[in-house]
């Protein structure tokens, strides 16, 4: 039984966590969702809206996550809705600064999929097609 | 005679009335091997006694193992390689074989002409032989016989005399046994009941357990209380049909099954749907039926699922009590696949419920509608008593009118209200934490905080109660304490740990504090050599309430 349901949407993975996540459980949400990142994954959306609380701890482990996926070139998507508490929150720790935040999880895929434009705009062609870059197929075996 | 024969007795009395305790459970395997023990003694002592009265070269006693057929030697004189060997006769088949399927004494003159199985007999040259059923309440669990070395014809006498020992030892058996199943039973029970209830501000849990008589009476009734990793309380009452070490094994397995996808966090009717399953595909024959709960105390609701166990008695704060029919799936063990409906209503501070097995209710001979509006009235008059607990009180008040004929097992739940001072001391792991900010969220909705108000105080606690945790890192079972008071409009939170205060170790950079000065009007840190305390002070917002 896993602490967080993920799903695909568009081929991206969210993630909503439900209840809390708090120095108890955040070492197990976090190695939940890194064992749920693509090999090419280079976004992950973590929707909030049905989380209630996050401590220092849990939010420790966000910005390790965005540090993780900013590795690969990607980000993370946090998705909090404008009623929650957990804005004031997340504007207390300066998470604004360094990771998006949207109000739904529409505008998070929806940035996503911009993010992937731009890369494949900036970047030169893979080498193999289709498969990704050298990069990516490290992670690949890693997992 | 009497002294030998009364060894087993008392042993099984001694296991009857010991208080409970840790140290009790190396004295019930102390018991059960002097049960045992005692038991090839005293049999061992008899035979002497056999073999001198009848003047003969060999007597021995075998117990008939029913699941197997076999007769298996378990005391002999004169022929103790039987018992060393581990002798077993087919029922019906050699001499032993067929005095116990024809249950009646049977002769042998010469050995020579007859069928005997157990080669040891011949090999000892045992030539004439009687043997007598062992019988307890007309069922025969066994055998004794003796043998003479020399070609004796027996007397109706000696046969006489034979089977008055094998009733004597038909007593030291079943006394034995009974004393044996029971401290199984116990030694179960005593550690399949939780030991202690979670200690919850505003909650309040008591329980009876009656085992019915004695011997192997005693039952597969359980309940069990525990938080869930949502800060919510499972609470949970059980009754595995039948008595006996099995049904105390298969109310072991269906427990602790229950705590494991419980604690996983699967919801309540998953959790009783993979019960059920896990049950039939275990194999166990024995039905079994549950009633599940999840008591959310800070919303005031109470969600239950049930697999044929018997409706819960509600009692509301005015003390009028009404039966709460929990939604019916099938019992555990019957219809594997069912998927458990479930049903929530509201608990809310002042509300009381009591769950409880059969055995509270039941009376020979009555229906049991009459046994539960027999409880439902005792829980009415228990209500609003001052002595014991709720589960005492309801206990005597159903004194005289419950006979308690079956295994019984109570489990009340009180929500109390919390007042305008909670004062919570906790243990330093971070499993505690969503337990506090639920009860803190209880606590600040009945003071008249509003939603970002609530969030804000329980986080901020919440990070000061983390601090605390981790100064108590390596620590063996240290605590804190935190006390929450409301002063007019505002509210203060005090964490006072035993450490030293250090920043948090996880990200080193204070964030944990940061939030607290974030969410708060006012944090303090005092730090002296006896630990550390936290001053959290934050003005109720009017307008968000």
């Amino acid at each position: 039984m896993s602490a967080v349901p993920i799903k695909r949407v568009d081929g991206v993975r969210v993630a909503h966590p439900v209840g809390d996540i708090d120095a108890a459980n955040a070492s197990q949400v976090e190695r939940e969702l890194v064992e749920s990142l693509d090999p090419d994954g280079d976004c992950l959306v973590l929707d909030l809206h049905e989380t209630r609380y996050l401590d220092s701890a849990a939010l420790d482990m966000v910005f390790r996550l965005n540090e993780r996926l900013r590795q690969r070139r990607g980000g993370l998507q946090v998705v909090i809705p404008d009623s929650s508490p957990l804005g004031r929150l997340a504007a207390i720790v300066g998470l604004p600064k360094v990771i998006p935040v949207h109000a739904s999880v529409r505008d998070a895929l929806a940035r996503c999929s911009q993010d992937r434009e731009a890369r494949r705009d900036s970047e030169p062609p893979p080498l193999i097609g289709g498969i990704g870059e050298p990069d990516d197929s490290r992670h690949h075996c890693g997992r | 005679m009497k002294q030998v024969g009364s060894a087993p007795v008392q042993g099984s009395e001694a296991t009857g009335s010991r208080p409970a305790g840790d140290a009790d459970e190396l004295q019930d395997l102390a018991d059960m091997e002097l049960v045992y023990r005692s038991l090839e003694d005293a049999l061992s002592g008899l035979l002497e006694w056999v073999r001198s009265e009848l003047a003969v070269d060999t007597a021995a006693v075998l117990l008939l193992d029913e699941d197997r057929g076999v007769l298996v030697a378990r005391a002999a004189r004169g022929l103790e390689e039987e018992v060393r060997e581990g002798v077993q006769v087919p029922l019906a088949r050699g001499f032993a074989g067929r005095v116990a399927a024809q249950a009646r004494p049977i002769v042998l003159d010469d050995l020579k002409t007859a069928d005997v199985v157990n080669p040891i007999l011949r090999q000892k040259g045992i030539r004439s032989m009687v043997g007598v059923p062992v019988h307890v309440e007309g069922r025969v669990i066994g055998v004794m016989h003796v043998g003479s070395l020399v070609k004796r014809a027996f007397a109706e006498e000696d046969i006489a005399r034979l089977q008055l020992a094998a009733d004597r030892a038909a007593v030291m058996i079943d006394a034995a046994r009974l004393a044996e199943q029971r401290s199984v039973t116990e030694v179960m029970q005593r550690t399949l009941l939780p030991d202690e209830f979670p200690r919850v501000p505003g909650l309040r849990l008591s329980a009876k357990y009656l085992a019915a008589g004695s011997g192997i009476k005693v039952g597969g009734d359980w309940y069990d209380v525990f938080e869930l990793p949502n800060g919510r309380m499972a609470l949970v009452i059980g009754d595995v049909v039948g008595r006996g070490v099995t049904a105390a094994a298969v109310m072991a397995e269906a427990r602790t099954a229950l705590r494991a996808y419980l604690i996983e966090g699967h919801g309540l009717r998953e959790a009783i749907s993979l019960l059920n399953d896990l049950l039939i595909s275990l194999g166990r024959n024995r039905a079994a039926t549950v009633a599940i709960l999840e008591l959310d105390l800070e919303l005031g609701e109470i969600d239950a699922v049930s697999a044929g166990h018997l409706p819960a008695v509600l009692v509301d704060g005015s003390g009028s009590a009404t039966l709460w029919h929990l939604p019916q799936g099938p019992p555990l063990g019957i219809a594997y696949g069912h998927r458990y409906e479930g049903e929530r209503r509201r608990f809310g501070a002042d509300d009381a419920l009591l769950l409880f097995t059969d055995g509270l209710v039941e009376v020979r001979g009555e229906v049991i509608d009459e046994g539960l509006e027999r409880l439902r009235g005792a829980a009415e008059a228990a209500a609003t008593g001052e002595y014991g607990s709720l589960a005492d009180r309801v206990c005597w008040a159903l004194a005289g009118k419950t006979a308690f004929e079956d295994d019984m097992a109570l489990l009340a739940v009180e929500s109390m209200p919390l007042g305008p001072v909670v004062e919570i001391t906790l243990e330093a792991e971070p499993g505690v934490l969503v337990g506090l900010r639920r009860t803190l969220g209880r606590w600040l909705a009945d003071v008249g905080a509003g939603e970002n108000d609530l969030f804000d105080i329980a986080l901020a606690t919440s990070e000061a109660a983390a601090n605390a945790i981790e100064h108590a890192y390596g620590a063996r079972r240290a605590t804190f304490e935190v006390r929450c008071e409301r002063r007019g409009e505002e509210v203060r939170v005090t964490v006072r740990d035993e450490g030293r205060w250090r920043a948090s170790r996880s990200n080193g950079r204070g964030r944990g504090l940061a939030i607290m000065q974030g969410l708060m009007d006012s944090v303090e840190l005092d730090h002296d050599e006896h630990g550390t305390t936290v001053t959290l002070v934050r003005h109720l917002d009017a307008g968000s309430a």
